[in-house]
């Protein structure tokens, strides 16, 4: 099992493009298929992504961040693309 | 008991029957159902036999509990009701459960089912309209399910698509207890093409207001058991509703209903209990009557043990369900996890336990008339009720994701120590907060402390608490090696064993904490050790056979409990 994280880290910035590549790593592990495999604006629903499953997405989140985000994040930022976005605005506002 | 008296079930006295002490209503409640024995008694197991064997709810029975006013027990206290707390109403209950669960929850257990998404996300205006409804005596009705989809609420057919007027409804709903005769239904419907869970909202829907010719709900289906229950179906012809029916922010069903049934999963098994009260009792009877090799057969070795343990089974049970009832007061945060583990065990429990009875019991367990008919009734209501609202596998599937946080950051942490009150079956709480519900338990697990952390006076539960910390250990260890598909809810049975071992030593953790915090049954370690060891059979710890004096003090407590006529769960509520 590889995790990419190694432990919470807090910076004061953390690039989109670093968050982006993170989760499509960590969906990639779960789906267990390859990270090009992940496009960006599809939804996480359609390529096998309970929705149920994806609630457990926040506790990778907290790890990798140090970020407290809604379980439903995924729900409501349905695809890679969409919780980049949310995520870098969240990491901006701390 | 005296079965000379003929029980004439009066009115209970309305200051009685709404007494803030849900202690004080549930005894009120069990004379109000009166003796079990009494052959007059309208609510006696001759009537609900009857009752049963013409597939409908004893009438009489529904008239005596629209006089207690149980509806007022689903609503909660400021909106006029009696609701509490989460624990005595599952007590409340089980007192009519004992009895006749098809009354149960045939006369509105699904009316508080379907109130709960009402108090979750409703306006006031519609938390008012649903309240009145059932303070007057009327029906809510919970309308999820379609046969077609199961438990795959994300799938639902049935859509509420914008019109002129409102909304229009297309589609149906199966299984909805009591639809035929409600005044109205939440119905949970689809109201986005979109995938994905912000596609649903619940409809809160005046059935009576409905067009005629759109809608239809005089579909009836029978079942192997809760016979009398009216589970009909619903079908929407294109039917208009307006569109305030919706409940809450449009889309936000899902969400609702995963906190939502969060009460429910942690109420129900604990009504439930009251099936396997009654089985025990059905069993006990039969083998203290019947006489083989010159005593009675509950006398004989291999018989006594299954009374003996299905009495610590049903203790088991009704530790977790209470704990679990109690948690969504005092650890709201967790209870995503612990409430899919008692939905899964307790009714596991109870019909692994039906059926050591039932090789007791012989013919006497399948057969319809006589004396202990009522043990095939339950047998048969058992599994429906075991399956309805949520199976065990969805049950599993709740648990499995969660397991690798838990294991990473929950289990053999640093933490507080479960609060007492957890543990205190049927003590005051703080107010229950939905809101307060997390869909997730971020790898919180308080309870599990119970085994891990706690240390016990008695060395025999010490001893028997870390088992099932090594246990625990284990568990740790195979879920932060799970493979990521092992961690949905496509996991192989790898993933669900885990669930499946791990509510075992969540029931441990209650049953420790019961026994220690609780004041009944006595403190006397007994039953504790007993059930403690029924859990680590189970899961092949070979603890051994109980100790023999454990087993003996239990067996005593259990002929005392029926010769008294208490109940044998951990109320030992004197019955009537």
């Amino acid at each position: 099992m590889s995790i990419a994280s190694t432990g919470p880290t807090a910076p004061d910035t953390v690039p989109a493009a670093d968050i982006r590549g993170w989760l499509v790593e960590r969906i990639a592990f779960y789906l267990e298929c390859s990270t090009e495999e992940i496009a960006e604006d599809a939804p996480l629903v359609d390529i096998g992504l309970d929705s149920v499953y994806s609630l457990t997405l926040c506790g990778d989140v907290e790890d990798r961040f140090g970020l407290t985000v809604e379980p439903t994040m995924a729900w409501d930022h349905p695809t890679v693309g969409a919780i980049t976005a949310h995520l870098t605005e969240e990491l901006a506002r701390r | 008991m005296s079965e000379t008296i003929t029980h004439a079930p009066g009115p209970v006295p309305a200051a009685t029957a709404a007494d803030p002490d849900h202690r004080v209503r549930t005894a009120a409640l069990e004379r109000l159902v009166g003796p079990a024995g009494d052959p007059g008694n309208p609510l006696g197991t001759a009537a609900v036999l009857a009752a049963d064997e013409q597939g409908e709810l004893s009438a009489e029975g529904e008239r005596l509990l629209t006089g207690y006013g149980l509806n007022a027990e689903f609503v909660p206290r400021a909106l006029g009701g009696r609701f509490t707390q989460a624990d005595g109403f599952a007590h409340l209950m089980r007192t009519v459960f004992r009895r006749d669960c098809s009354l149960g929850i045939g006369y509105g257990v699904t009316s508080f089912i379907a109130g709960l998404p009402i108090w979750a996300s409703g306006s006031a205006a519609q938390q008012r309209r649903a309240a009145d409804i059932l303070l007057s005596g009327g029906r809510v009705v919970a309308a999820y399910t379609e046969l077609a989809h199961g438990s795959d609420f994300s799938r639902v057919g049935l859509t509420a698509t914008p019109a002129p007027e409102g909304l229009r409804l297309r589609g149906g709903k199966q299984l909805v207890n009591n639809v035929s005769r409600a005044e109205a239904a939440v119905v949970f419907a689809r109201t986005s093409d979109r995938p994905g869970s912000r596609s649903h909202s619940h409809l809160l829907v005046d059935l009576d207001r409905l067009p005629a010719d759109a809608v239809r709900r005089d579909i009836r289906y029978p079942t192997s058991g809760v016979r009398g229950c009216l589970l009909g179906g619903i079908e929407f012809d294109d039917c208009p509703v307006p569109a305030d029916s919706v409940l809450g922010t449009p889309g936000g069903a899902m969400e609702t209903v995963l906190r939502a049934f969060q009460v429910t999963r942690s109420v129900l098994p604990g009504m439930v209990v009251g099936i396997g009260d009654t089985q025990l009792r059905a069993a006990l009877g039969f083998g203290l009557g019947r006489r083989l090799y010159g005593r009675p057969v509950a006398g004989l070795p291999y018989p006594r043990a299954t009374l003996v343990g299905a009495f610590a089974d049903l203790l088991v049970c009704d530790a977790l369900a209470t704990v679990g009832a109690r948690s969504l007061h005092l650890l709201p945060g967790e209870t995503s996890v612990q409430s899919a583990a008692v939905k899964y065990l307790v009714p596991k429990l109870l019909q692994e336990s039906s059926y050591r009875l039932s090789v007791l019991l012989g013919a006497r367990s399948y057969v319809r008339t006589g004396p202990y008919a009522v043990f095939q009734k339950a047998a048969r209501d058992l599994p429906v009720v075991a399956l309805a609202h949520a199976g065990s596998a969805v049950c599993q599937a709740t648990i499995v994701p969660q397991l690798p946080r838990l294991a990473e950051r929950g289990w053999f942490r640093p933490g507080a120590a479960p609060p007492a009150a957890l543990f205190r079956p049927g003590d005051p709480l703080p107010p229950l907060d939905l809101a307060l519900l997390e869909l997730n338990a971020r790898g919180r697990d308080t309870l599990s402390r119970a085994v891990t952390d706690t240390e016990y006076d008695d060395p025999r539960v010490n001893a028997l608490a870390r088992l099932f910390a090594g246990e625990l250990r284990g568990i740790a260890r195979r879920a932060a090696e799970l493979p990521a598909r092992d961690r949905t809810v496509l996991a192989s049975r790898r993933g669900f064993l885990l669930a499946d071992r791990y509510a075992h030593v969540l029931a441990a953790a209650a049953c420790l904490g019961v026994w220690q915090h609780g004041d009944g049954p006595p403190r006397d370690p007994a039953w504790v050790i007993c059930a403690l060891h029924r859990l680590a059979d189970r899961l092949g710890l070979k603890p051994g056979p109980p100790p023999r004096d454990a087993a003996e003090e239990l067996h005593t407590e259990l002929l005392h409990r029926h010769e008294e006529h208490l109940s044998f769960d951990l109320i030992r509520a004197p019955l009537a």
